[in-house]
C-alpha cells in the first residue's frame, strides 16, 4: 500500500489548467519531496490529496482509501502561509486544533502540554498566539500539524524564518516521525534541503510532472558531469568554454558543469599550467539546484 | 457533527469571553440605566426646601386666586410654597419689577409671578427666577394660574364656583385596540411593542451578521482557514460559525432581557409615582408574537448570515468589507425604513406584498403580527417564501464560502463569483 498515490489528476480554474494529467506515487515511510517553481501547482496538488479541493478528472488515495473526510484525520498539514488565531491563547487554540482531528480534548491537552515543553513553548501556553515572536509561532503550527501522529504528513517549506537551532530542532522531530513510520511530503524550494533530507521527488512545471523518481537515481542518471573545485589563485584558468558549459561560483567553492565528452584532465592541466593551488578536485553528480533550472527553463524554452 | 459542535463551541466561547461582549453585554443595560432611569429618579425626587415667591398682580384681586392654587405640601410637611409678598397694582410696575429682581439676586426670594393687566385677554403670566428648568414648579404654577383666570371670568359672568378645577378638567380619548377575541385599552402599547420588534430584530439580524462576516475574514487574514478547511468540510465549518454566532445573540438577549424587564418594573413603578394612572405595566408582549418573531427570526438569521459568511469569503481583508457588506445591510436597511407604511395600515395592499418579501418579511410580517393579526395563510405564505429563500441562499453562499475562503487577492467579479458556484 502507497502513502500516496495520485492516478492522472486534473484540476481546472475555469480556463486555466493548474494540474494535467499528474500521478504521484509516495512510498510509506519516505520523504517526498514535491518541486516546483512558483505557480507551479504545487499547492493545488497539496490540497487535493488533502480534500480540500476535489479533482475534476482521475482520482487519489491517500494510505489506501480515496481521498475524502475520513483521510482528512490522517494527514498533518504546516501550510506555506503560516496563521493561528492571533487572540486565543496557545493551548487553546492547539487543543481546537487537534480535536478537529479527532482527538478527545483530554488527550488534546496532555500531548499538546508535552508538546509545548518539548519545543521550549510550555511557558508560553497561556499567552496569546499574537504575543508569540515569529519563531515561536511557527513552533506552535508545527505542533498543530503532528500532535495527532498522522501517518502522513505535508510540511510547506517547514524551516522559512526558523534559526538554525530551531530549524535542527524541527529537522530531527521530522526524522523522528520518519523513523516511527510516518511519510512525509515536503514541499520547498530550497533545494539543499532536498538533497538532504528526501529520498524521492516530483518535479513539477505548469501542473505537469516533468521529473520523478529517486532523488538518487535521477542524480545518477545526470552522471558525474560536474566538478566540483576549490583552489586559490589566477580564477582565469576555468576560461575553457570548449570544455566547461557553465560556471557557479560559490566563493570558495566552483562548480563547474562539463560539456558532453570533456575531459577533466584537460582542466587539472590548465590549473597547473595557471599555477593555481588546488585543495579540491571532485567529479560529482549535478546539484539538484542545477537540475531543477535545467528542467524548468527546457519548459519554457 | 462533532466537528460542527467543535467549531460552534470555540467560535461561541471565544466570542463571550472577549472584553468587547463583556462590554456591551453588561456596559450597555447599564448605559440604559444611567440615561433613563438616573434623570428620572432625579426628576422626580421632590426637593425638601421650601420655594419663597412673590406674586405681581398688575390686573388686582387675582393674587388670592393663585395663591390658594399653590397649597401643596412637601414630603416633610412643610409648604411647597410659601408667598412672601402679594404687590397688588404697584404704583411703579418697573420699580416693583427692580425690586424682586434685586431679591432674587440676593437670594431673599426664588422667584415672583408677573400677572400682567392684559391677563384676562389672554396674555401670558410670567414667572421670573434663576432657575427655569424645574418643570415642576413650572406645571404647578400655570396651573394654578389658568384656574384663578378661568374663575376670574366666571365670576365676571355672574357665575360663583368653589372648586373650579373640578369643572374644567378634560377627560381626553382612549384607544381601543378591537381584536378577533376581545378588545383592550390602548395605552401606546402596540406601538412600542411594534416598534421594540422591529428595531430589535433589525440589529441583531445587522449585528450579529456583521459579526459572523468579521468572523469570516478573520480566519481568512491569519490563513488559519488552510488548516482548518484540512480538518473539516467547509460547510460544516460555516454552519458551526453562524450557530456560534447566534448563541453568542442569544446570550446577550439573556442578560439584557432579564435587566430589561428589572428596568422596566423600575421604570413604571416611577412612572406611575410620577403620574397615576398612567402606567406602564401593560406592556406585556403576546405569546403568538413572540412564537412568530422567533421563527422568523431563525430562518431570516440563517439567510442573512449566511449571505454575509459569503461576503466575509470574497475579501482577503478587513478593509475591503465596508464596501461589499453594502448591498446586503442596504436590503436589511430598507426593510426597516418602510415599516411606516406598514404601521399606518397594516392590511393594505402594499403591506400585504411588502412582508411577502423573504428579505423584508422578518421585520415586516412580524410588525404586522405586532399590530394587527393578519391572516393565517399570509403568515404561513411569508414563512415558506422565507424558508425556501433561505435554503436556496444558503446552498449558493455556502459554495461561495468554500471556494472563497481559499483565494486570495483581487475580489471576484460577477461573472467569476458564478463561475465559483461550478467548482468541485
Amino acid at each position: 500500500m502507497e502513502a500516496v498515490a495520485v492516478e492522472h489528476v486534473t484540476k481546472r480554474f475555469d480556463t486555466v489548467v493548474a494540474v494535467s494529467d499528474l500521478s504521484l506515487h509516495i512510498e510509506q515511510g519516505a520523504v517526498f519531496g514535491l518541486l516546483g517553481p512558483n505557480g507551479a501547482g504545487k499547492t493545488t496538488s497539496l490540497r487535493m490529496i488533502m480534500h480540500i479541493l476535489a479533482p475534476d478528472e482521475g482520482s487519489i488515495q491517500v494510505l489506501g482509501q480515496p481521498a475524502g473526510d475520513r483521510t482528512q484525520d490522517l494527514i498533518g498539514y504546516l501550510p506555506e502561509e503560516r496563521g493561528l488565531y492571533a487572540r486565543m491563547k496557545v493551548r487553546e487554540v492547539l487543543v481546537f486544533l487537534a480535536a478537529l482531528k479527532g482527538l478527545s480534548e483530554a488527550e488534546a491537552t496532555s500531548r499538546v502540554h508535552e508538546w509545548l515543553e518539548r519545543l521550549g513553548l510550555a511557558a508560553w501556553s497561556e499567552k496569546k498566539i499574537n504575543d508569540l515572536s515569529k519563531g515561536m509561532q511557527q513552533k506552535a503550527q508545527f505542533i498543530a500539524a503532528v500532535i495527532h501522529r498522522p501517518p502522513l504528513l505535508i510540511l510547506d517549506e517547514p524551516f522559512t524564518g526558523l534559526d538554525p537551532v530551531n530549524a535542527t530542532l524541527i529537522k530531527d522531530i521530522m526524522l523522528e516521525l520518519r523513523e516511527k513510520g510516518s511519510t512525509i511530503i515536503l514541499s520547498t524550494h530550497r533545494m539543499e534541503q532536498v538533497e538532504m533530507m528526501c529520498d524521492a521527488i516530483c518535479l513539477i512545471n505548469h501542473g505537469r510532472s516533468v521529473l520523478a523518481g529517486d532523488l538518487r537515481a535521477i542524480k545518477k542518471s545526470y552522471g558525474k558531469n560536474t566538478l566540483r573545485i576549490e583552489y586559490t589563485g589566477d580564477d582565469n584558468f576555468l576560461d575553457l568554454p570548449d570544455l566547461v558549459e557553465k560556471l557557479n561560483r560559490f566563493g570558495a567553492v566552483v562548480e563547474a558543469k562539463l560539456r558532453p565528452g570533456a575531459d577533466p584532465q584537460e582542466i587539472l592541466k590548465a590549473a597547473v599550467a595557471h599555477g593555481v593551488r588546488l585543495t579540491r578536485f571532485e567529479l560529482v553528480e549535478p546539484p539538484l539546484n542545477d537540475i531543477f533550472i535545467e528542467k524548468v527553463s527546457e519548459e519554457h524554452a | 457533527m462533532r466537528k460542527i459542535w467543535l467549531v460552534f463551541k470555540r467560535e461561541y466561547l471565544t466570542r463571550v469571553r472577549s472584553k468587547g461582549f463583556i462590554l456591551t453585554t453588561v456596559g450597555l443595560p447599564l448605559f440604559g440605566v444611567v440615561i433613563f432611569a438616573v434623570p428620572l429618579a432625579l426628576a422626580t425626587r421632590k426637593t425638601d426646601h421650601t420655594l419663597r415667591i412673590s406674586l405681581l398682580d398688575n390686573l388686582g384681586g387675582l393674587a388670592p386666586q393663585i395663591a390658594a392654587g399653590l397649597e401643596g405640601k412637601l414630603p416633610n410637611g412643610k409648604p411647597q410654597y410659601e408667598i412672601v409678598r402679594v404687590w397688588d397694582r404697584p404704583s411703579s410696575e418697573e420699580q416693583a419689577r427692580q425690586q424682586l429682581n434685586d431679591q432674587i439676586r440676593a437670594g431673599s426670594l426664588d422667584g415672583f409671578l408677573e400677572v400682567p393687566k392684559d391677563i384676562l385677554d389672554g396674555k401670558a403670566a410670567a414667572f421670573h427666577t434663576r432657575n427655569p428648568g424645574d418643570f415642576q414648579t413650572t406645571a404647578a404654577l400655570s396651573h394654578a394660574v389658568d384656574n384663578a383666570v378661568v374663575e376670574h371670568r366666571l365670576t365676571d359672568r355672574g357665575v360663583h364656583l368653589d372648586n373650579v378645577s373640578k369643572l374644567v378638567r378634560g377627560v381626553g380619548v382612549s384607544m381601543v385596540k378591537v381584536t378577533k377575541t376581545g378588545e383592550s385599552e390602548e395605552k401606546g402599547q402596540t406601538f412600542i411593542v411594534g416598534l421594540a420588534v422591529v428595531t430589535l430584530l433589525y440589529i441583531t439580524l445587522v449585528v450579529y451578521g456583521v459579526a459572523t462576516m468579521r468572523s469570516v475574514v478573520e480566519e481568512k487574514t491569519t490563513r488559519i482557514v488552510e488548516i482548518l478547511a484540512s480538518s473539516v468540510k467547509p460547510f460544516h465549518l460555516l454552519s458551526g460559525k453562524i450557530l456560534g454566532v447566534a448563541a453568542v445573540g442569544f446570550t446577550q438577549y439573556l442578560v439584557w432581557g432579564v435587566s430589561g424587564s428589572l428596568l422596566t418594573a423600575y421604570g413604571a413603578s416611577m412612572a406611575s409615582a410620577m403620574a397615576p394612572g398612567a402606567s406602564m405595566a401593560s406592556l406585556h408582549l403576546p405569546a403568538s408574537l413572540l412564537v412568530y418573531a422567533g421563527l422568523f427570526f431563525v430562518v431570516s438569521y440563517l439567510l442573512y448570515a449566511s449571505m454575509y459568511a459569503a461576503l466575509g469569503a470574497m475579501v482577503s481583508s478587513d478593509e475591503e468589507l465596508q464596501q461589499v457588506q453594502l448591498p446586503v445591510t442596504l436590503m436589511l436597511m430598507v426593510s426597516f425604513i418602510i415599516y411606516p407604511v406598514i404601521m399606518r395600515d397594516p392590511s393594505s395592499g402594499t403591506s400585504v406584498i411588502l412582508s411577502m418579501i423573504p428579505f423584508f418579511a422578518p421585520v415586516l410580517m412580524v410588525l404586522r403580527i405586532a399590530l394587527q393579526m393578519p391572516p393565517f395563510w399570509q403568515i404561513a405564505l411569508s414563512l415558506v417564501i422565507s424558508a425556501l429563500t433561505t435554503f436556496g441562499i444558503l446552498q449558493v453562499s455556502a459554495r461561495i464560502y468554500r471556494v472563497g475562503i481559499l483565494m486570495y487577492g483581487k475580489r471576484p467579479s460577477l461573472v467569476e463569483l458564478l463561475r465559483w458556484l461550478r467548482y468541485t
